[in-house]
């Protein structure tokens, strides 16, 4: 199976670093996913959620705040200002992360549409999400 | 016998300092080991960093065959007046740390009088202000409290004030200076222009010529704000790279004083036993002398 190494980067350290099946990004002139074997390129993105199709087809969200992406055949690295991964053990932890997450987003995003698209998108990944 | 009890009360207080730079230097080895990891995960970003500035400004210059208008790369004009940052602690007792900067910081601004520059400090430490204060030494800005818990916003802060005025045209180039951290038992003090940059160009990445840009012809906003970022993570990481230094200087120091405190000891026990035992020669000799007059 084709898979792509994902690297999140903030200068407070590594968030994310795995090999991934596909990634959804939320670029400077609109939301675009990449594959094994895209084409070459390099981007902003605006504050958003980045989404992660696992290996194991189970997704991941990391919101991010302000960001820069570099895609090649088969690496992404995406360098953010601030991430937060949303997830954990329990129901309070996913629930504190997720909070964490909204409010990254907010501090950074000056539009309510960008905060509303993206609340709506954490909130429908998070349930339809398998644990 | 006051003499007995001066020294017993002097050997007490020798030992309670022992007792705090003790204590002082077990919290700065475990503040340590956290500043270390701190400084050590975010050079990862470094790494990113660079390689993707080095990719675009690469790209940039293919597309364009020649320079990269931008003023953060302009070394032409030679500079007239020089922003200095300087790193301090905002606590001593860390052995010569602060000091070391301090004396970086006037040896430029001598440098920079001599040639005839206006030079403006930045100062961000309590120990750098305090002492640039006393020498009556105007300081530009300053922060209080940034340097004992570095975070992102607030060196963002700090940068963006400096390279506001770089883009303006009120300074032509920005000076980095802090102590940094090299291993557990030394600093080296690092010197950094921060603009105008050295385009990080490394042609070995010919290979990814393929790459696009997008939005498409928005290369140079992208430039633009990578070193936007650039700035900002290197302020940051001065300031994470300066706390690991600053505990690693205060364990050290800590480790002298107690091991000084420990010789004290020693030097003063011998003291007080040789005290006790004059004194107690002194009454046998009045005992002695006393029984022979009674004969």
């Amino acid at each position: 199976m084709n898979t792509l190494k994902l690297e999140i980067v903030t200068p407070e350290g590594q968030i994310f670093a795995k090999d991934v099946k596909s990634v959804t990004l939320p670029g400077s002139e609109g939301e675009f996913g990449v594959l094994p074997n895209h084409a070459s390129l390099v981007t902003l993105l605006q504050a958003g959620v980045i989404d992660i199709e696992l290996q194991n087809g189970n997704h991941e969200i990391v919101a991010i705040n302000w960001g820069h992406v570099k895609v090649d055949e088969n690496s992404v690295t995406v360098l953010a200002d601030g991430a937060v991964s949303i997830g954990g053990s329990s129901e309070s932890e996913i629930a504190k992360s997720l909070d964490a997450a909204k409010e990254l987003i907010r501090s950074m995003s000056n539009s309510d549409i960008a905060l509303a698209i993206a609340t709506a998108k954490i909130e429908s990944i998070t349930k339809s999400r398998k644990y | 016998m006051a003499n007995l009890k001066e020294i017993k009360r002097k050997i007490k207080s020798v030992q309670n300092t022992q007792k705090t730079t003790r204590a002082m230097k077990l919290v700065s080895t475990a503040k340590l080991k956290r500043a270390e990891m701190a400084a050590k995960q975010s050079r990862v970003y470094a790494v990113k960093i660079n390689e993707v500035l080095s990719e675009i400004a690469y790209k940039i210059n293919q597309y364009k065959g020649g320079v990269i208008e931008s003023r953060f790369f302009d070394k032409s004009n030679a500079p007239k007046t020089v922003d200095v940052i300087f790193v301090t602690a905002d606590k001593g007792l860390c052995g010569g740390f602060n000091i070391q900067t301090i004396k970086a910081v006037r040896r430029l601004l001598e440098d920079y009088a001599r040639q005839n520059i206006k030079v403006r400090l930045r100062a961000v430490g309590r120990k750098g202000m305090a002492f640039f204060n006393f020498q009556g030494v105007e300081l530009f800005t300053s922060y209080a409290g940034v340097s004992s818990a570095p975070n992102y916003e607030k060196a963002q802060e700090i940068i963006n004030a400096a390279i506001d005025d770089f883009v303006t045209k009120k300074t032509d180039k920005v000076i980095l200076i802090h102590n940094g951290y090299k291993n557990m038992i030394s600093q080296e003090l690092k010197i950094t222009d921060i603009v105008p940059v050295e385009p990080p160009m490394d042609y070995s990445l010919e290979s990814n010529s393929m790459m696009e840009i997008e939005p498409l012809d928005g290369g140079e906003e992208i430039l633009d704000s990578l070193i936007q970022k650039y700035f900002e993570y290197n302020m940051y990481y001065a300031l994470v790279d300066s706390l690991a230094a600053e505990h690693s200087a205060r364990m050290q120091a800590m480790e002298n004083a107690t091991n000084n405190a420990k010789e004290r000891v020693g030097i003063l026990t011998l003291a007080y036993n040789k005290a006790r035992q004059e004194s107690i020669t002194t009454e046998l000799i009045e005992i002695i002398s006393g029984v022979e007059s009674m004969k």
